[in-house]
């Protein structure tokens, strides 16, 4: 398929729900093309303001988490006009469809990888707002199965925030919860103990402790909550 | 050997009774709706107090309208939660006198769940990604191993309270959804509203809060309804467009109270014809609590066994949905 923006050459990959990543080359390198759409549904005022502000954070925050130690893809080009970004193109499978193909051990071990680089994005001031696992990738060799190291990429900023409150890190952490019991129901406490493991071997117990009591605290004000 | 199933619904507003055919044939559905004065909420004990006045005449239409003799009644179902306190107990109490009576067995359900599996049954869809907008809900949901799973919620206000609240502050009587989408039908000037999307989660109580300081600052009525819809209904179908690409299903479904707003279905459909998903809306006299999702879901569990006895057949205001198995679905 040939792109509507971005060089020729280009081709759809993928067509999330809020933009469509196309792959191509940018100045001789392996690049996608991250084109926020237009929503039709939404009010055009409305819309044009979120896809630019978007755009514009996403760009602002993958340059600022790879600044923190994270994994991010990085940067070639960004056009706010016409809600593009143009980025390192990673060689990685979303974890949404690995976690299911992994070891006991191999889940652990991406898990506590996971918890490891969402604390240096939180321990920089930076919320990812979106950490699902569809914007996880996780590297793999020539023959498709997951490298000895299954190093992890960050991808998708667009609803990242510069932030030092801890309400929002444990947002964070809630979101990775209600996934894994959301879309990986068989696996999640596992997954989610070992993402804390990560975590704390980042930021230390207390920190843990802290933002673990947050993420309850955010559950006891959700409808129904469950009261424990 | 029986062959329908009484269902009871009293979580909130709506004291209703309904029969249900093992078909899904809707044989009656009586309610009654309890409408608080102009300015205020839903105060849940003058709300049981309105169901304990109507449960009788409810009950008995519901049956003699349904022509369903008592050799013929399956069980009785209903809604055991979530709600509000007195409402649920009036439920509860008109059930175990039924199922005493009748000496029929006694079937607990979610009313979330019922919502969903009334709108599967009226929509023809068999494993949609369910919008499941009220007053009490804003949630997507999707079945997987067993549970209807939450993918995306809000996290304080849902959009039914957004609308009567506040159409509330501007004077009008709850429940305001009908008149609020009226309103907006009159304006296409749009007022910046928060567009708050966290992930896969909402939040809208800062719309209501700058909606009303709008108001009060004399932006005119029509054109804050216009806006607050605009905003908050883009919000749930981003984050249901969200989980739609995350669990690749193929249908949509909106149910729920709000599902009766002609706005947010447009929106939604626009969305899913993108995603090539087929999109569905509960018929609107069913998109409101009413006894025949309590009947149809009551059927549905006690075909699988699911009963509980009269002593257990009590209340839970705080029931959510994806802490209940669904044996019925696969």
């Amino acid at each position: 398929m040939r792109s509507r923006a971005g060089e020729g050459g280009t081709r759809v990959v993928y067509r999330g729900a809020e933009a469509d990543l196309l792959r191509g080359r940018w100045c001789g390198l392996d690049a996608v093309f991250k084109f926020r759409r237009p929503f039709i549904y939404r009010l055009k005022v409305l819309d044009d303001a979120i896809r630019r502000q978007r755009t514009a954070r996403e760009a602002e925050m993958i340059h600022d988490a790879k600044r923190s130690g994270a994994h991010t893809p990085f940067l070639y080009f960004v056009d706010m006009g016409k809600a593009l970004i143009v980025m390192q193109w990673v060689n990685g499978r979303r974890l949404k469809e690995t976690v299911s193909s992994l070891s006991s051990e191999g889940l652990e071990h991406v898990f506590a990888e996971l918890g490891g680089e969402v604390a240096r994005l939180h321990a920089s001031g930076i919320m990812h707002g979106d950490l699902t696992t569809s914007n996880i990738l996780l590297d793999y060799d020539n023959k498709g199965t997951t490298t000895n190291n299954n190093e992890l990429t960050l991808i998708d900023f667009g609803l990242a925030l510069r932030t030092t409150r801890l309400e929002d890190r444990a947002v964070d952490l809630r979101l990775v919860k209600e996934t894994l019991t959301g879309a990986h129901s068989e696996v999640a406490s596992k997954a989610y103990a070992a993402l804390l493991e990560g975590y704390r071997g980042e930021v230390g117990p207390g920190e843990v402790r802290a933002v673990t009591r947050q993420v309850a605290e955010i559950e006891r004000r959700g409808r129904y909550a469950r009261v424990e | 050997m029986g062959r329908f199933v009484v269902g009871i619904e009293s979580t909130a507003h709506t004291f209703s009774v309904a029969v249900a055919s093992r078909e899904g044939k809707i044989l009656s559905d009586v309610r009654e709706v309890y409408r608080p004065p102009v300015g205020s909420g839903i105060h849940p004990y003058l709300a049981s107090l309105s169901h304990v006045k109507a449960a009788p005449r409810v009950l008995r239409d519901a049956l003699l309208t349904s022509g369903v003799g008592e050799g013929d009644i399956d069980a009785v179902a209903y809604s055991m939660g979530p709600g509000l306190g007195p409402c649920l107990r009036v439920g509860a109490v008109v059930a175990r006198s039924l199922a005493l009576s009748l000496a029929k067995p006694i079937v607990p359900v979610n009313h979330a769940i019922g919502h969903i599996e009334l709108g599967c049954l009226l929509t023809g869809t068999a494993d949609p990604l369910v919008l499941l907008v009220s007053g009490g809900h804003s949630m997507v949901v999707a079945f997987s191993y067993g549970r209807w799973r939450v993918i995306g919620e809000t996290l304080d206000l849902t959009l039914g309270q957004l609308l009567d609240q506040f159409g509330r502050h501007a004077g009008l009587s709850s429940p305001c959804g009908v008149q609020v989408e009226g309103a907006a039908s009159k304006s296409s000037r749009y007022v910046p509203l928060p567009y708050t999307v966290k992930g896969n989660d909402v939040s809208f109580s800062g719309i209501l809060t700058t909606a009303k300081r709008l108001l009060d600052g004399g932006e005119r009525f029509e054109d804050i309804c216009f806006s607050i819809q605009e905003t908050a209904f883009a919000m749930m179908v981003e984050v249901t467009e969200r989980a739609l690409a995350f669990t690749g299903k193929k249908e949509v479904m909106i149910v729920g109270g709000v599902a009766a707003n002609r706005r947010l279905s447009r929106m939604m459909e626009f969305m899913t014809r993108r995603h090539s998903a087929s999109f569905h809306v509960v018929p609107p006299r069913f998109s409101g609590d009413c006894g025949s999702q309590i009947a149809w879901t009551g059927h549905l569990a006690h075909s699988k066994g699911v009963t509980t006895s009269v002593e257990e057949a009590s209340t839970r205001q705080s029931w959510r949905l994806d802490q209940v198995d669904v044996p019925w679905r696969e």
